[in-house]
Protein backbone atom coordinates (compact mmCIF):
# COMPACT_ATOMS: atom_id res chain seq x y z
CA UNK A 1 0.00 0.00 0.00
CA UNK A 2 2.94 2.57 1.24
CA UNK A 3 4.23 1.50 -2.37
CA UNK A 4 1.09 2.39 -4.18
CA UNK A 5 0.70 5.88 -2.57
CA UNK A 6 4.49 6.71 -3.21
CA UNK A 7 4.71 5.49 -7.02
CA UNK A 8 1.02 7.27 -7.46
CA UNK A 9 2.07 10.65 -5.69
CA UNK A 10 5.49 10.55 -7.88
CA UNK A 11 3.19 9.76 -11.16
CA UNK A 12 0.81 12.53 -10.00
CA UNK A 13 3.48 15.26 -10.01
CA UNK A 14 5.51 14.51 -13.11
CA UNK A 15 1.90 14.36 -14.87
CA UNK A 16 0.72 17.45 -13.87
CA UNK A 17 4.03 19.08 -14.22
CA UNK A 18 4.02 17.54 -18.04
CA UNK A 19 0.30 18.95 -18.06
CA UNK A 20 1.37 22.71 -17.20
CA UNK A 21 4.25 22.75 -20.30
CA UNK A 22 3.52 24.97 -23.08
CA UNK A 23 3.47 21.92 -25.67
CA UNK A 24 0.87 20.05 -23.12
CA UNK A 25 -1.16 23.50 -22.85
CA UNK A 26 -0.97 24.15 -26.89
CA UNK A 27 -1.51 20.46 -28.63
CA UNK A 28 -3.59 19.03 -25.94
CA UNK A 29 -5.45 20.80 -23.08
CA UNK A 30 -6.51 23.91 -24.95
CA UNK A 31 -7.76 21.79 -27.87
CA UNK A 32 -8.86 19.77 -25.43
CA UNK A 33 -11.14 22.45 -23.40
CA UNK A 34 -12.24 24.09 -26.37
CA UNK A 35 -13.74 20.61 -27.59
CA UNK A 36 -15.51 20.03 -24.48
CA UNK A 37 -17.31 23.69 -25.03
CA UNK A 38 -18.36 22.27 -28.04
CA UNK A 39 -19.26 19.29 -26.76
CA UNK A 40 -20.98 20.90 -24.02
CA UNK A 41 -23.06 23.45 -26.18
CA UNK A 42 -24.23 21.18 -28.92
CA UNK A 43 -26.01 19.14 -25.95
CA UNK A 44 -27.20 22.22 -24.37
CA UNK A 45 -28.54 23.70 -28.43
CA UNK A 46 -31.08 20.70 -27.97
CA UNK A 47 -33.24 22.37 -25.69
CA UNK A 48 -31.71 25.78 -25.70
CA UNK A 49 -31.38 27.08 -29.53
CA UNK A 50 -29.65 30.13 -27.82
CA UNK A 51 -26.18 29.11 -26.75
CA UNK A 52 -22.86 29.50 -28.95
CA UNK A 53 -19.13 28.00 -28.07
CA UNK A 54 -16.41 30.57 -28.77
CA UNK A 55 -13.41 28.72 -28.05
CA UNK A 56 -13.47 27.73 -24.51
CA UNK A 57 -16.20 29.87 -23.95
CA UNK A 58 -20.18 29.00 -23.59
CA UNK A 59 -22.08 31.81 -23.85
CA UNK A 60 -26.16 32.92 -24.01
CA UNK A 61 -26.84 35.07 -27.26
CA UNK A 62 -30.33 35.69 -25.90
CA UNK A 63 -31.27 37.52 -22.76
CA UNK A 64 -28.69 38.62 -20.35
CA UNK A 65 -25.67 37.37 -22.12
CA UNK A 66 -23.92 35.12 -19.76
CA UNK A 67 -21.26 33.44 -20.27
CA UNK A 68 -18.91 30.78 -18.67
CA UNK A 69 -15.35 29.81 -19.59
CA UNK A 70 -13.79 26.30 -18.66
CA UNK A 71 -11.05 27.12 -17.19
CA UNK A 72 -7.85 25.40 -15.41
CA UNK A 73 -9.75 22.51 -13.27
CA UNK A 74 -12.93 22.78 -14.92
CA UNK A 75 -11.48 20.74 -18.13
CA UNK A 76 -11.57 17.49 -16.21
CA UNK A 77 -7.49 17.00 -17.68
CA UNK A 78 -6.76 16.99 -13.74
CA UNK A 79 -8.88 14.53 -12.74
CA UNK A 80 -8.13 12.46 -15.43
CA UNK A 81 -4.48 12.73 -14.76
CA UNK A 82 -5.49 11.30 -10.71
CA UNK A 83 -7.42 8.10 -12.26
CA UNK A 84 -4.35 7.35 -14.66
CA UNK A 85 -1.84 8.33 -11.73
CA UNK A 86 -3.73 5.99 -9.78
CA UNK A 87 -4.32 3.17 -12.36
CA UNK A 88 -0.43 3.13 -13.70
CA UNK A 89 0.93 3.02 -9.88
CA UNK A 90 -1.32 0.07 -9.01
CA UNK A 91 0.08 -3.16 -10.23
CA UNK A 92 -2.22 -4.71 -13.07
CA UNK A 93 -1.46 -5.87 -16.83
CA UNK A 94 -2.00 -3.51 -19.20
CA UNK A 95 -4.90 -4.71 -20.90
CA UNK A 96 -6.68 -3.83 -17.90
CA UNK A 97 -5.04 -0.29 -17.80
CA UNK A 98 -6.06 0.58 -20.93
CA UNK A 99 -9.54 -0.69 -20.57
CA UNK A 100 -10.07 1.06 -17.08
CA UNK A 101 -8.28 4.48 -18.37
CA UNK A 102 -10.52 4.71 -21.53
CA UNK A 103 -14.08 3.91 -19.46
CA UNK A 104 -12.88 5.79 -16.34
CA UNK A 105 -12.00 9.07 -18.80
CA UNK A 106 -15.38 8.61 -20.40
CA UNK A 107 -16.95 8.15 -16.87
CA UNK A 108 -15.38 11.59 -15.71
CA UNK A 109 -15.39 13.65 -19.10
CA UNK A 110 -19.25 12.54 -19.10
CA UNK A 111 -19.79 13.90 -15.44
CA UNK A 112 -17.49 17.22 -15.96
CA UNK A 113 -19.63 17.42 -19.26
CA UNK A 114 -23.21 17.91 -16.67
CA UNK A 115 -20.95 20.18 -14.09
CA UNK A 116 -20.26 22.57 -16.86
CA UNK A 117 -23.91 22.67 -18.55
CA UNK A 118 -25.38 22.93 -14.35
CA UNK A 119 -22.58 25.84 -13.74
CA UNK A 120 -23.92 27.47 -17.29
CA UNK A 121 -27.40 27.66 -15.83
CA UNK A 122 -26.71 27.70 -12.25
CA UNK A 123 -24.79 30.87 -12.95
CA UNK A 124 -27.89 32.38 -14.58
CA UNK A 125 -30.34 31.09 -11.85
CA UNK A 126 -28.14 32.67 -8.67
CA UNK A 127 -24.34 33.59 -8.49
CA UNK A 128 -24.07 32.60 -5.05
CA UNK A 129 -25.17 29.14 -5.55
CA UNK A 130 -23.39 29.37 -8.51
CA UNK A 131 -20.41 30.25 -7.24
CA UNK A 132 -20.87 26.95 -4.11
CA UNK A 133 -21.34 24.73 -7.30
CA UNK A 134 -18.25 25.93 -8.98
CA UNK A 135 -15.51 26.30 -6.53
CA UNK A 136 -16.62 23.52 -3.96
CA UNK A 137 -19.04 21.47 -4.32
CA UNK A 138 -18.85 19.78 -7.96
CA UNK A 139 -14.75 19.38 -7.18
CA UNK A 140 -15.96 17.65 -4.25
CA UNK A 141 -18.06 15.18 -7.28
CA UNK A 142 -16.05 15.31 -9.40
CA UNK A 143 -13.36 13.43 -7.72
CA UNK A 144 -15.83 10.98 -5.94
CA UNK A 145 -16.31 9.77 -9.05
CA UNK A 146 -12.76 9.38 -9.50
CA UNK A 147 -12.61 7.24 -6.76
CA UNK A 148 -15.38 5.22 -7.53
CA UNK A 149 -14.22 4.41 -11.12
CA UNK A 150 -10.99 3.55 -9.61
CA UNK A 151 -12.19 1.10 -6.97
CA UNK A 152 -14.36 -0.28 -9.50
CA UNK A 153 -11.51 -0.78 -11.81
CA UNK A 154 -9.70 -2.71 -8.93
CA UNK A 155 -12.10 -5.20 -8.08
CA UNK A 156 -11.74 -5.74 -11.96
CA UNK A 157 -7.49 -6.41 -11.99
CA UNK A 158 -6.52 -9.87 -11.33
CA UNK A 159 -4.24 -10.77 -8.62
CA UNK A 160 -0.66 -11.24 -9.10
CA UNK A 161 -0.78 -14.61 -9.16
CA UNK A 162 -3.79 -15.04 -11.92
CA UNK A 163 -2.48 -12.71 -14.92
CA UNK A 164 -3.70 -14.02 -17.70
CA UNK A 165 -7.08 -15.66 -16.49
CA UNK A 166 -10.53 -13.77 -17.57
CA UNK A 167 -11.40 -11.05 -15.72
CA UNK A 168 -13.11 -11.75 -12.14
CA UNK A 169 -15.67 -10.54 -10.98
CA UNK A 170 -14.29 -10.69 -7.37
CA UNK A 171 -11.73 -7.57 -6.49
CA UNK A 172 -9.00 -9.57 -5.23
CA UNK A 173 -6.66 -7.07 -5.46
CA UNK A 174 -7.14 -4.25 -2.71
CA UNK A 175 -4.71 -5.37 -0.39
CA UNK A 176 -1.75 -5.07 -3.22
CA UNK A 177 1.70 -3.43 -2.38
CA UNK B 1 -45.56 -18.71 -5.47
CA UNK B 2 -41.83 -19.46 -6.37
CA UNK B 3 -39.01 -17.54 -4.69
CA UNK B 4 -36.30 -16.07 -6.54
CA UNK B 5 -32.72 -16.08 -4.61
CA UNK B 6 -32.27 -12.14 -3.65
CA UNK B 7 -29.16 -10.76 -4.82
CA UNK B 8 -27.36 -9.02 -2.10
CA UNK B 9 -27.14 -5.21 -2.28
CA UNK B 10 -24.68 -3.87 -4.26
CA UNK B 11 -21.94 -2.41 -1.30
CA UNK B 12 -20.46 0.01 -3.59
CA UNK B 13 -23.41 1.78 -4.70
CA UNK B 14 -24.88 1.80 -1.43
CA UNK B 15 -21.98 3.51 0.01
CA UNK B 16 -21.91 6.41 -3.19
CA UNK B 17 -25.69 6.98 -2.36
CA UNK B 18 -24.59 7.20 1.42
CA UNK B 19 -22.23 9.48 0.50
CA UNK B 20 -24.08 11.95 -1.18
CA UNK B 21 -26.38 12.15 1.04
CA UNK B 22 -24.24 13.50 3.75
CA UNK B 23 -22.46 15.63 1.62
CA UNK B 24 -25.27 18.36 1.89
CA UNK B 25 -25.03 17.88 5.93
CA UNK B 26 -21.15 17.84 6.12
CA UNK B 27 -20.75 20.96 3.06
CA UNK B 28 -22.98 22.95 5.51
CA UNK B 29 -21.38 21.92 9.10
CA UNK B 30 -17.84 23.01 7.38
CA UNK B 31 -19.18 26.03 5.96
CA UNK B 32 -21.10 27.22 9.25
CA UNK B 33 -17.94 26.37 11.69
CA UNK B 34 -15.13 27.19 9.15
CA UNK B 35 -13.38 29.90 11.36
CA UNK B 36 -13.39 27.17 14.61
CA UNK B 37 -13.12 23.70 11.63
CA UNK B 38 -9.67 25.40 9.92
CA UNK B 39 -7.69 27.03 13.46
CA UNK B 40 -5.36 24.40 12.91
CA UNK B 41 -4.17 25.31 9.82
CA UNK B 42 -4.34 29.20 10.18
CA UNK B 43 -2.34 28.72 13.20
CA UNK B 44 0.32 26.33 10.64
CA UNK B 45 -0.16 29.40 8.37
CA UNK B 46 0.82 31.92 10.72
CA UNK B 47 3.49 29.70 12.00
CA UNK B 48 4.73 29.82 8.61
CA UNK B 49 4.43 33.18 7.96
CA UNK B 50 6.97 33.78 10.89
CA UNK B 51 9.04 31.49 10.77
CA UNK B 52 9.82 31.58 6.51
CA UNK B 53 8.46 34.37 5.48
CA UNK B 54 9.33 36.92 7.82
CA UNK B 55 10.65 39.80 5.27
CA UNK B 56 7.81 39.48 3.38
CA UNK B 57 4.49 39.09 5.50
CA UNK B 58 3.88 41.70 8.38
CA UNK B 59 0.94 40.44 9.95
CA UNK B 60 -1.97 37.80 8.91
CA UNK B 61 -5.10 39.24 9.96
CA UNK B 62 -8.49 36.94 9.62
CA UNK B 63 -11.84 37.36 9.11
CA UNK B 64 -14.69 34.19 8.57
CA UNK B 65 -12.51 32.32 6.51
CA UNK B 66 -10.43 34.66 4.54
CA UNK B 67 -6.98 35.53 5.83
CA UNK B 68 -5.45 38.69 5.08
CA UNK B 69 -1.71 39.22 4.72
CA UNK B 70 -0.35 42.41 5.51
CA UNK B 71 2.79 42.53 3.63
CA UNK B 72 6.27 44.68 3.84
CA UNK B 73 5.76 45.67 -0.02
CA UNK B 74 4.62 49.39 -1.29
CA UNK B 75 1.65 48.88 -3.34
CA UNK B 76 3.51 51.10 -5.91
CA UNK B 77 7.12 52.15 -6.27
CA UNK B 78 9.45 50.83 -3.04
CA UNK B 79 9.15 54.80 -1.93
CA UNK B 80 5.60 55.19 -2.31
CA UNK B 81 3.26 55.02 1.05
CA UNK B 82 0.47 52.39 1.72
CA UNK B 83 0.80 48.79 2.96
CA UNK B 84 -0.16 45.76 0.03
CA UNK B 85 -2.31 43.44 1.58
CA UNK B 86 -3.31 39.96 -0.22
CA UNK B 87 -6.53 38.26 0.63
CA UNK B 88 -6.56 34.43 0.28
CA UNK B 89 -9.59 32.41 0.75
CA UNK B 90 -9.29 29.23 3.03
CA UNK B 91 -12.30 27.19 1.81
CA UNK B 92 -10.88 27.55 -1.49
CA UNK B 93 -8.29 24.78 -0.04
CA UNK B 94 -10.41 22.88 2.41
CA UNK B 95 -13.37 21.90 0.33
CA UNK B 96 -11.76 18.21 1.12
CA UNK B 97 -13.03 18.37 4.30
CA UNK B 98 -16.57 17.78 3.91
CA UNK B 99 -15.78 15.07 1.05
CA UNK B 100 -13.23 13.50 3.73
CA UNK B 101 -16.07 13.03 6.56
CA UNK B 102 -18.69 12.50 4.44
CA UNK B 103 -16.64 9.29 2.77
CA UNK B 104 -15.92 8.47 6.14
CA UNK B 105 -19.50 8.57 7.13
CA UNK B 106 -20.94 6.71 4.89
CA UNK B 107 -18.16 3.65 5.52
CA UNK B 108 -19.15 3.33 8.74
CA UNK B 109 -15.72 1.64 10.08
CA UNK B 110 -15.76 1.49 13.61
CA UNK B 111 -14.35 3.36 15.81
CA UNK B 112 -15.44 6.33 13.70
CA UNK B 113 -14.04 9.31 15.73
CA UNK B 114 -9.93 7.50 14.66
CA UNK B 115 -9.99 8.10 10.84
CA UNK B 116 -11.59 11.39 11.62
CA UNK B 117 -8.88 12.31 13.80
CA UNK B 118 -6.49 11.01 11.36
CA UNK B 119 -7.59 13.02 7.80
CA UNK B 120 -8.46 16.01 9.80
CA UNK B 121 -4.85 15.97 11.35
CA UNK B 122 -3.67 15.28 7.95
CA UNK B 123 -5.47 17.48 5.66
CA UNK B 124 -4.47 21.09 7.57
CA UNK B 125 -0.78 20.86 6.19
CA UNK B 126 -2.19 21.03 2.66
CA UNK B 127 -4.81 23.62 3.13
CA UNK B 128 -2.09 25.51 4.65
CA UNK B 129 0.14 24.90 1.31
CA UNK B 130 -2.50 25.92 -1.00
CA UNK B 131 -2.89 29.22 1.39
CA UNK B 132 0.66 30.30 1.16
CA UNK B 133 1.40 29.42 -2.35
CA UNK B 134 -1.81 31.41 -3.40
CA UNK B 135 -0.20 34.04 -1.41
CA UNK B 136 3.24 34.34 -2.68
CA UNK B 137 1.91 33.73 -5.96
CA UNK B 138 -0.19 37.16 -5.83
CA UNK B 139 2.94 38.63 -4.78
CA UNK B 140 5.40 37.03 -7.17
CA UNK B 141 3.56 36.44 -10.44
CA UNK B 142 0.03 37.93 -10.69
CA UNK B 143 1.17 41.46 -8.62
CA UNK B 144 2.23 44.27 -11.49
CA UNK B 145 5.79 44.48 -11.48
CA UNK B 146 6.90 47.23 -8.95
CA UNK B 147 5.35 45.30 -6.25
CA UNK B 148 6.58 41.71 -7.67
CA UNK B 149 10.25 43.18 -7.74
CA UNK B 150 9.90 44.47 -4.24
CA UNK B 151 9.36 40.14 -3.35
CA UNK B 152 12.67 39.70 -4.58
CA UNK B 153 12.01 36.26 -6.18
CA UNK B 154 13.90 34.83 -9.11
CA UNK B 155 12.68 33.24 -12.47
CA UNK B 156 13.43 29.83 -10.93
CA UNK B 157 11.53 30.49 -7.38
CA UNK B 158 8.57 32.34 -9.32
CA UNK B 159 8.39 28.91 -11.28
CA UNK B 160 8.44 26.43 -8.05
CA UNK B 161 5.67 28.79 -6.68
CA UNK B 162 3.52 29.13 -9.47
CA UNK B 163 3.78 24.92 -9.77
CA UNK B 164 3.42 24.63 -6.01
CA UNK B 165 0.39 26.54 -6.45
CA UNK B 166 -1.12 25.36 -9.13
CA UNK B 167 -0.77 21.65 -7.34
CA UNK B 168 -2.08 23.01 -4.39
CA UNK B 169 -4.79 24.50 -5.89
CA UNK B 170 -6.16 22.17 -8.69
CA UNK B 171 -4.68 18.72 -7.47
CA UNK B 172 -4.09 18.44 -3.80
CA UNK B 173 -7.39 19.65 -2.48
CA UNK B 174 -9.04 17.06 -4.13
CA UNK B 175 -6.81 13.89 -3.84
CA UNK B 176 -5.47 14.41 -0.38
CA UNK B 177 -9.06 13.32 1.33
CA UNK B 178 -9.43 10.95 -1.05
CA UNK B 179 -5.72 9.23 -0.43
CA UNK B 180 -6.36 10.08 3.29
CA UNK B 181 -9.86 7.93 3.16
CA UNK B 182 -8.50 5.13 1.34
CA UNK B 183 -5.42 4.86 4.07
CA UNK B 184 -7.24 5.13 6.95
CA UNK B 185 -10.33 2.77 5.35
CA UNK B 186 -7.93 -0.61 4.68
CA UNK B 187 -10.88 -2.58 6.83
CA UNK B 188 -13.83 -1.41 4.96
CA UNK B 189 -12.63 -2.03 1.39
CA UNK B 190 -11.19 -5.46 2.63
CA UNK B 191 -14.82 -5.84 3.51
CA UNK B 192 -16.40 -4.44 0.33
CA UNK B 193 -14.10 -7.19 -1.41
CA UNK B 194 -15.42 -9.72 0.48
CA UNK B 195 -18.97 -8.28 -0.58
CA UNK B 196 -18.15 -7.94 -4.10
CA UNK B 197 -16.84 -11.90 -3.88
CA UNK B 198 -20.02 -12.89 -2.33
CA UNK B 199 -21.97 -11.24 -4.77
CA UNK B 200 -19.66 -12.85 -7.52
CA UNK B 201 -19.93 -16.82 -6.41
CA UNK B 202 -23.90 -16.27 -6.77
Amino acid sequence: MVRFFVIFLVLLAALFALELTPWAQTHLVIPWTNFLAKVSTAIVTMFDSSVIAEGKVIRSSAGNGFAVSIEAGCNGVEATIVLLAAMLAFPAPWKYRFIGLAIGFVAVQGLNVVRIISLFYLGQWNYTVFEWAHLYVWQALIMLDVLVVWLLWVRRVPPPGDRGAPPPSAPPALAAG
Amino acid sequence: MTGVAARPPRPLLRFVLITLAWLPVTFTVWYVLAPAILMPAELLIRGIARGFLPDLVRAIDSHDSVLSFVTTLRPGSAQAGGELTVDVNMLLYAFGLPLFVALTLAARQRPLWRPLLIGYVALMPFIAWGVIADFLKNIAITAPPLVASQAGFGAGARDMIAFAYQFGALILPAVVPAVAWVLTHRPFLEQLRGAWSARGAR
